[in-house]
């Protein structure tokens, strides 16, 4: 009965060569009753930056328009599009602004951040639901399966993973975890971040 | 127990609500309509705490009218469900929530689509193509699943002739698979509804049928 | 070691006047992790070593895998004292099987007896999850999970215990690639059998490192030349266990 709980729903991101994925499921439920199997919880912030928000489904989309609209005013007064390091600490930020009342999310975020050479570099992070920050070298993960996830992920992941590999890794963690989650699942959706595109793809799950 | 649903088709959207207005155990009144039209193509059913419905939808109703008198156009149902569920979501962290449940039914004459929203008291939203609310939705929504199953199966090269939900029904089949939902719940449900009110939305705009 | 609220005497009297009430919990968890897989002609079981209550560590080796036969292990994780007496009454039974029968009880009849003492004990359970791993009558690998009472299913893989939430999704998928997820056994080959040996092992090693130390134990009599081999007393590999300790 808990309102992290009250929806469902869970998110993974990794780091691989070059490369960053980050992968959610479709569920939104209501307690054990599931309302919706198309509930997706990343959303594009940049051409370079994803972010999942798994939690209460109400704040899922709330905070979706906040960071929409802060992100757009970032980029109007700067004239410039946010780098990832930069978006991390603006979600931070956002969130303790709501210290002792919080909104219900976990937040992960996935990038591909600029170097000075003119490279770039997998950016990976995720907070609490206060804005604690955690830069995480290999995988980050959220929502009701995440305990299941880091299982999952301790064993498959490693690295330096190429593209189409760290999609395999992604999409083996998270439906093997969603799997064993009554609260996750109903499909998921994995996107993968090199420097030259974005790969979308829908994995079909056990609707069961 | 009130109970509400709402079903896609073929370009149009059917809402159904129950009528009944109760207080504890008394039902007061058995022709209470809980489906507003907001707009010329856009349909809402609202459920929840008595008070706060009326309340509620009046205030949506008063406010979708006024960006219409202001633009000369009305809200998509898109922007109209982005709108009404904001609303509900600052309502939720103030002092005095509203409880209120709603389906958003509309036609969307941009792009020639049917829509539908569903809405819970929290502000939580997601389009759907059927939705419940209420008791009658752990029977309806377990019915209407059958076809999306069936359609899974079936991927599209044959016409889904289903007796359950079928997005590509005519309005006919999909008043037929209202109905099933309808005797589904008056047959399981202990507390069930006896009348339910019944409303259109598509292309020719908002209509009340009688079942 | 039993947890009593307000520690000192095992019973916790209220000071008061007027009619007393008594606390005492029989029960405490003792952590740890145990999981087993399936084969086509064998099973591995494996558990960690550790036992604890709440933060503290009581001993970094009490084993928590039992051999019951030549062709059957038993892993009980949950409440250590429980675990180690129904072990305990489990092997007794089966000796008294080998007295009236002349022979180990086969494996499936094992898990049976296994759920008809659990369910004897059904309003004042062993607090124990229980996972029995073995070869079958007809030679193939199985394991059998146990909830504390009784219910029982026989499994391509399982986890129990602390790390549970963690090893079962990770197993199913070991077993998934296999592509044998719908199979209640992993038919391995002899490269997949040291895998998965080598896949417990790094459980307990990386994965699950902070719980504690390891023990491997096979059913399958042709693995005595395996370095986990000494079924009858599990003892730890020494490199393992340095590296750790």
């Amino acid at each position: 009965m808990s309102i992290m709980e009250n929806n469902g729903g869970s998110v993974i991101a990794m780091v691989g060569k070059e490369c960053v994925a980050i992968a959610c499921d479709l569920r939104l439920g209501n307690q054990a009753l599931g309302v919706s199997s198309d509930f997706q919880k990343i959303f594009p912030v940049t051409d370079r930056i994803f972010l999942g928000l798994p939690g209460l489904g109400t704040d899922v989309t709330t905070l979706k328009e906040l960071f929409r609209f802060r992100v757009n005013m970032y980029t109007i007064k700067e004239e410039r599009e946010i780098e990832p390091e930069t978006f991390a600490h603006l979600v931070s930020s956002t969130l303790y602004e709501h210290r002792f009342g919080p909104y219900f999310i976990e937040p992960v975020m996935a990038g591909l951040s600029k170097t000075p050479s003119g490279g770039f570099k997998p950016f990976i992070a995720a907070t609490d639901l206060i804005g604690c920050l955690n830069f995480a070298k290999d995988f980050v993960v959220a929502g009701t399966a995440s305990s299941k996830l880091f299982g999952v992920a301790e064993g498959l992941w490693e690295p330096d993973l190429e593209p189409e590999d760290l999609f395999e890794t992604i999409s083996q963690t998270i439906m093997n975890a969603v799997d064993r989650d009554a609260y996750s699942g109903w499909g998921c959706i994995v996107h993968v971040i090199t420097k030259d595109q974005i790969v979308t793809r829908t994995l079909k799950a056990r609707m069961d | 127990m009130e109970t509400s649903f709402a079903i896609t088709g073929k370009g149009y959207v059917i809402v159904a609500a129950d009528t009944t207005a109760a207080r504890s155990i008394v039902k007061m009144k058995t022709d209470e309509d809980k489906i507003k039209a907001l707009g010329p193509h856009l349909l809402m059913a609202y459920s929840g705490e008595p008070g706060d419905t009326v309340q509620f939808a009046e205030y949506v109703e008063r406010n979708i009218r006024l960006y219409q008198i202001r633009h000369h156009y009305s809200l998509r149902p898109s922007a109209a469900a982005s709108w009404v569920r904001r609303s509900l979501a600052e309502s939720l962290r103030s002092r005095h929530p509203y409880s209120v449940n709603l389906l958003l039914g509309g036609y969307d004459e941009a792009s020639d689509e049917p829509k539908l929203y569903w809405i819970d008291y929290l502000g939580t939203m997601t389009e759907v193509p059927f939705g419940a609310h209420g008791y009658g939705s752990y029977f309806a929504l377990s019915l209407l699943d059958r076809c999306v199953k069936k359609y899974l199966v079936i991927s599209g090269a044959l016409i889904c002739h289903s007796r359950y939900h079928n997005p590509d029904a005519t309005l006919e089949e999909g008043i037929e698979t209202l109905k099933r939902c309808i005797d589904e719940v008056a047959k399981r449900l202990i507390v069930s509804p006896s009348k339910y009110k019944v409303k259109i939305v598509d292309k020719d705009g908002v209509r009340e049928i009688e079942l | 070691m039993l947890s009593v609220p307000h520690q000192q005497p095992n019973l916790h009297v209220q000071q008061a006047h007027g009619p007393q009430q008594r606390h005492f919990n029989p029960y405490t968890e003792n952590g740890g992790t145990i999981l087993a897989i399936a084969g086509k002609d064998f099973s591995v079981i494996a558990g960690d070593t550790r036992q604890s209550e709440g933060y503290s560590i009581q001993t970094r080796y009490a084993p928590k895998v039992f051999r019951l036969t030549d062709r059957a292990v038993l892993a009980v994780n949950g409440f250590a004292a429980d675990g180690n007496m129904f072990v305990k009454k489990v092997r007794q039974r089966l000796e008294w099987y080998r007295h009236a029968h002349a022979k180990d009880m086969p494996l499936r009849a094992i898990a049976r007896l296994i759920q008809t003492m659990l369910y004897a004990r059904r309003f004042f359970p062993f607090y124990v999850y229980n996972i029995l791993g073995g070869i079958e009558e007809d030679g193939t690998g199985a394991v059998y999970s146990f909830d504390p009472v009784g219910s029982y299913e026989r499994e391509a893989c399982r986890a129990a215990g602390a790390a549970q939430s963690l090893v079962q999704p990770f197993l199913d998928n070991q077993a998934s690639t296999a592509k044998f997820s719908t199979s209640r056994t992993i038919p391995l080959t002899e490269e997949l059998r040291s895998l998965s040996f080598s896949l417990s092992a790094e459980l307990f090693l990386s994965g699950c490192y902070p719980i504690g130390n390891q023990t491997l134990v096979s059913s399958r009599p042709t693995v005595q030349t395996n370095p986990y081999q000494s079924a009858r007393q599990p003892r730890m590999d020494n490199a393992i266990y340095h590296k750790w300790r």
